[in-house]
């Protein structure tokens, strides 16, 4: 698969990016985490997390302007996060946290800071912590500037002092009483390796650089009031900490400009949905200060920011523990084992492909476009699971061939305006409403309606099989062709979203807008105002003409209709998209369940497939042509489901009485066994359903078994076992004789050739 | 892999020669690899067993993982 593609796809995903909160702090302290353990409790970490980025924390941490909190998405009519009342929790309660640090080694460079106020304490704490020998000049009597003015309820001095001297013991040198006029700078300037003035006031104007903070003066550096013009703590912070950045890179002769795009206050561009986020008012301090369980329930109301919005809506991407970043740096691995297992195939191919993450996704991240790629890479290096689609492939050649492919126009007619292509699941499901609706087209519309029964490659194409998908769709091609290139017009929405795209010219309608023009037959049952939910088939995500026909046509036959919370482009899909219903059955019925509860009502589908599976797992759902052909009665949407076998069997049943009652034509396929009696119980059958043995298979043993006397016996019970093998699967059958049936005691299967001796 | 038939002598003979089944050594083949198997297998007809425990269980296992290589 093309790595770049895929990488590109991956720098899309904006989930990683922080959170506003982050983003508009000048010196980035992770808002988002210290919040986070402060849910939990855990003050300590917090004043870990809070340190990593706060310099001088125990002073900062409680005057911080917090610019933070105008900016966070709770900031609904005045109730964001008391982001700064927490911070001053995490100081109070968590300072006593043991934090380890590694000396730093001493650097031979001497830095000289003018003014002892916010940024120049800043740039020398963090030059300090650098390794550099700082000197403080400071020309009052104590270093702390505008700090020292602040009111003793919010920073008592006492505590300044405490902190300061912290500074000296680590061994920077304050220079009291010492005013720096311009000429002393000179002097300074040639001793010192670089100065930083964050003096707050200077009687010389100089320019400086907004990235860098450097001024004119090479060596010298500025910042502070000065630079940021602002009576901001957390500005100057800021300043003085990229000072520092400025003054390590200028001594090590680096460059002062790369990579600083993101210093100070940057707009997020992390999207976060709101809409069904309550905010709860803001938590006020009782006594001035947070306790701490009113910290941790402030610190609750934040929604911890994320977009994740595809991971939300997908239990695949639940499941798995994706999100579509670590998603694709899967798949590239997977792509690249060349020794060893590759352990996320099964992953690949649990994906619906339903495409409702990229639905949701702000940056249009769609997953079923990489997870088809995908598929189509391992199958072209021989690496896709071959048990995996085995079974919906052979399933796809025999829809395709002489038991059910059928082509032709409408009886009495040799040309088509119009062709019906119903579809292979529909014809399995619902035979008895193909020829109904058949029927109701040839006399709706005029110019002929010619009949093409087959499959439309869906199967290969969710198998990655592209040149079997290919050729599929090419013999389509020339069928529509010889039919004179009619308009085509289907029932499934799959058949009509692959031949909208891998036909070219193609002219095609889908069958519930041709209902919706040209009104419902005669005798559909009224609703009488039952509320159902529709769904819509994945397939039809982009499709809002084939949605809005199916909604008229339930509201013409007086049904309410209930949109749910994933309805129309953000449809979900019912466990049965991209073959999953086939490699991966335990989750496949996870995400049919996922469907149900979105809603208490009955569903109504379109989609044969959708229907067969809410049914099966015991939600209650109509087919559109249920509403349309159906008795009206409440039994039909709980009807019997199909087995895989019964599937078959009704495919050709379907084109067996359609030939001999549209055209007078006999079908003449005979099967050498198809007419031993078989005899298989619930559990069994619900066995072999999920293990993809079909009756004929199960048939076939016997037969061959019965003909040949290739098996085995036990004289206890008169019991049989029998096998044959087909293709590449070897069935094994135990069975006994009853009369002139077969009871079927079991039956499994495997692919793994045995040789013999 | 292995055929679990210790200690119990099989049910089932040979329909074509009505013959007890007998444990020996069986090839078998996945996808390029190669294995031997203790199997029951009709030592005059040389039909070979697999009970459903082997074909779902160890069977299984190693097929899969064959096709994850």
């Amino acid at each position: 698969m093309d790595l770049e593609k895929l990488l590109s796809m991956q720098k899309l995903c904006i989930n990683d990016n922080p959170a506003a909160c982050v983003t508009e702090c000048p010196i980035h302290v992770d808002v988002k985490g210290f919040i986070c353990e402060i849910r939990k409790g855990n003050f300590e970490e917090a004043y870990r997390i809070l340190k990593k980025r706060m310099p001088f924390i125990n002073v900062i941490g409680l005057v911080c302007d917090h610019p933070c909190e105008a900016l966070c998405v709770t900031n609904t009519s005045g109730n964001a996060i008391s982001i700064h009342e927490l911070e001053k929790a995490v100081v109070i309660y968590g300072s006593i946290a043991k934090i380890k640090t590694l000396p730093m080694p001493k650097v031979d460079k001497k830095i000289a800071v003018i003014g002892g106020g916010i940024s120049g304490i800043i740039c020398a704490y963090d030059l300090n912590q650098k390794g550099y020998s700082v000197d403080i000049y400071e020309k009052e009597n104590e270093i702390g500037g505008s700090l020292l003015n602040m009111p003793e309820i919010i920073l008592n001095p006492k505590l300044i002092k405490e902190e300061i001297i912290k500074l000296e013991e680590q061994g920077i040198e304050i220079k009291l009483n010492q005013e720096i006029t311009p000429e002393k700078l000179k002097d300074i300037t040639l001793e010192y390796d670089a100065v930083f003035i964050g003096s707050g006031e200077w009687n010389e104007k100089f320019n400086v650089d907004e990235v860098t903070m450097q001024t004119d003066t090479e060596k010298v550096f500025a910042g502070g009031r000065i630079v940021s013009g602002c009576e901001s703590v957390i500005q100057s912070v800021q300043t003085g900490r990229c000072a520092a950045v400025s003054i390590d890179r200028f001594v090590y002769k680096k460059s002062l400009t790369a990579l600083r795009e993101k210093e100070g206050s940057y707009k997020s561009i992390l999207k976060v949905d709101m809409e069904n986020e309550k905010i709860s008012p803001r938590i006020k301090p009782e006594n001035g200060t947070f306790t701490k369980e009113e910290a941790i329930n402030d610190a609750l109301r934040c929604v911890q920011c994320e977009c994740h919005k595809c991971v939300k809506a997908c239990v695949h991407l639940q499941k798995e523990k994706l999100d579509p970043k670590a998603y694709i740096r899967t798949i590239n691995q997977n792509e690249r084992i060349i020794l060893g297992d590759h352990y996320a195939n099964k992953t690949i191919n649990s994906c619906t492909e339903c495409g409702l993450c990229g639905a949701v996704c702000p940056t249009s991240i769609n997953m079923a476009d990489i997870i088809k790629e995908t598929r189509i890479s391992m199958v072209s290096r021989n690496k896709m699971p071959l048990s995996a689609h085995d079974f919906a492939l052979k399933d796809m050649e025999f829809t395709n061939s002489k038991y059910f492919e059928l082509i032709k126009h409408q009886p009495g007619k040799n040309n088509s305006k119009y062709v019906f292509y119903p579809g292979c699941q529909l014809s399995a499901t619902y035979s008895e409403y193909v020829i109904k609706t058949y029927n109701y087209l040839m006399e709706k519309l005029d110019g002929g309606v010619g009949l093409y029964l087959g499959c439309c490659g869906a199967p290969a194409k969710w198998a990655g099989r592209q040149e079997q998908f290919d050729s599929s769709i090419e013999k389509i091609k020339l069928n529509l062709e010889k039919l004179g290139n009619p308009i085509v017009i289907t029932a499934c929405s799959t058949c009509f979203s692959n031949f909208g795209e891998n036909l070219k010219n193609i002219r095609i309608k889908s069958l519930w807008d041709i209902f919706d023009e040209k009104g419902l037959p005669l005798g559909a049952k009224s609703g009488n105002g039952k509320i159902l939910a529709v769904h819509d088939a994945c397939t039809t995500r982009n499709e809002k003409g084939i949605q809005e026909s199916i909604r008229n046509i339930a509201k013409r036959l007086n049904y309410k209709i209930e949109e749910p919370e994933f309805t129309k482009k953000n449809t979900k899909c019912c466990g049965y998209g991209g073959l999953v219903y086939y490699t991966n059955k335990e989750f496949s019925r996870e995400v049919t369940q996922d469907r149900i509860k979105d809603s208490g009502n009955d569903f109504l589908a379109y989609c044969a497939m959708c229907r067969d599976l809410f049914v099966l797992k015991g939600k209650k759902t109509y087919h559109i042509l249920d509403l349309i052909y159906g008795s009206g009665k409440e039994e039909i949407s709980d009807m019997k489901v199909p087995t895989l076998s019964d599937r078959r069997s009704n495919r050709i049943k379907l084109k067996k009485e359609l030939l001999d009652s549209l055209w007078g034509e006999k079908m003449e396929i005979k099967d050498e066994y198809n007419d031993i009696k078989i005899v298989i119980g619930q559990e069994l059958r619900n066995k072999i359903e999920d293990e993809l043995i079909l009756d004929g298979d199960i048939k076939r043993v016997i037969g061959y078994a019965e003909k040949t006397n290739d098996s085995f016996y036990n004289p206890e019970n008169g019991h049989i076992l029998a096998w044959k093998r087909f293709v590449n699967i070897t069935f094994w059958v135990e069975y006994k004789k009853v009369n002139d049936s077969f009871n079927i005691i079991n039956a499994y299967s495997h692919r793994m050739e045995v040789k013999g001796v | 892999m292995k055929q679990n038939n210790k200690g119990k002598k099989s049910k089932w003979f040979c329909s074509k020669c009505g013959g007890p089944l007998e444990e020996g050594p069986v090839k078998a083949e996945y996808l390029g690899g190669n294995f031997e198997i203790e199997l029951l297998e009709c030592p005059k007809c040389k039909n070979v067993l697999i009970t459903q425990e082997l074909a779902a269980g160890q069977m299984l296992e190693v097929e899969k993982s064959l096709e994850d290589k």
